[in-house]
């Protein structure tokens, strides 16, 4: 199953979302966490830690840095730029902002 | 009385519209003339103000395309004349500027609006008129606006701070974006504390809070019946901390 979490800030999206990816996994789900937020914090309520969440780098910013190719898969994609969580989650953070960039709109 | 250019950033739900909205009302009660931005596409400060939602972007007629399909400015209107038209009354005289509301069509009926807000936030110092105006934007959660320069106004940022944290990191985040306009100062404000343990843990990640505000019954009832805080309990402990916020910027 593919499900999308959505709503405004602070109403618990995240939490949500990691614990209902914990929750699938120890069901016997083979779950892929994918965390698209510009600002990801996925990894804190899946329980990976705040400080390994903040170091995570988003697969965009691996590939600006040009240290990795464009990946041809999506089992390669997460298998590259994914990272392991508990229960056997893995989590894979699409993009992530900390760059000044003016004019760009 | 040296006027004010504030943008607030923060977490998502970590207070950055209930601190904004009051804010610019209690700035207004200090003789200032206050412009509120609101380039949020989802609601907030408007509440917060005690301000009517358009139902439509006043913005959108500030907009039209070039031969090439790009959005600009119509002739003739300048940031001035912007403030002048298409900003709605809130409580207090505050002049309230909105991007617009994300609707059931999404964004598209809004893009005019959106491009015409960017535009005239980017002329706000070409208006001499308006060089005694205090500036209060409130930004959406996260960096994103922040890293695309939708505060070019702001020559300091408030970051709205809970004491846990995803809302820290967020806070660290938003500050290293921030740091990199050399002119522009930073500082942080505690919200929901409910404790002083809450003031040392975001003491101890870096941050020295110009203003607690504690966690308050009266903001969740305010935010459940869709009013202000300032209207619904003015003489609530928030309120009150958000004074003394306001008292310590203007002292900076």
């Amino acid at each position: 199953m593919k499900v999308l979490v959505a709503g405004k800030g602070g109403v618990g999206k995240t939490t949500v979302s990691g614990t209902l990816a914990r929750a699938l996994a120890r069901a016997g789900h083979s779950v892929t966490a994918l965390d698209c937020d510009a600002n990801p914090m996925l990894g804190i309520s899946l329980g990976m830690g705040p400080e390994r969440t903040d170091a995570l780098v988003a697969v965009r910013q691996a590939l600006e840095a040009r240290d990795a190719e464009h990946e041809p898969t999506i089992e390669g994609f997460v298998d590259r730029f994914g990272a392991d969580a508990p229960d056997g989650v893995r989590l894979v953070v699409a993009s992530r902002i900390d760059q000044f960039d003016p004019g760009c709109t | 009385m040296k006027p004010l250019r504030i943008a607030v950033a923060g977490k998502g739900g970590a207070g950055k519209s209930l601190i904004s909205g009051t804010m610019a009302r209690l700035l207004a009660r200090h003789d200032r003339q206050v412009l509120a931005l609101d380039s949020d596409l989802q609601p907030g400060l408007a509440l917060s103000l005690g301000a009517a939602v358009p139902a439509e972007p006043p913005l959108l007629a500030a907009a039209e395309k070039d031969e090439d399909g790009r959005w600009r400015l119509r002739k003739g209107i300048g940031p001035v004349r912007a403030v002048q038209r298409y900003t709605t009354a809130a409580p207090d005289g505050v002049r309230l500027l909105q991007a617009g509301k994300t609707t059931d069509e999404g964004l598209a009926p809004l893009m005019g609006a959106i491009h015409a807000f960017y535009k005239v936030i980017h002329r706000l110092d070409e208006a001499g008129s308006l060089r005694d105006w205090t500036i209060l934007g409130d930004l959406p959660a996260g960096p994103r606006q922040v890293a695309f320069d939708w505060a070019p106004y702001a020559e300091h940022f408030l970051l709205v701070v809970e004491p846990t944290w995803p809302s820290m990191l967020t806070a660290r985040r938003v500050m290293r974006i921030v740091r990199i306009r050399e002119e522009v100062t930073v500082s942080a404000v505690l919200n929901k504390a409910t404790s002083e343990a809450d003031v040392d843990r975001v003491r101890a990640f870096g941050f020295e809070p110009l203003a607690v505000v504690p966690a308050d019954d009266a903001v969740r009832d305010a935010e459940r019946r869709g009013v202000a805080l300032l209207d619904h309990a003015p003489g609530s402990p928030a309120v009150a901390a958000i004074a003394r916020l306001v008292t310590a910027l203007e002292r900076r």
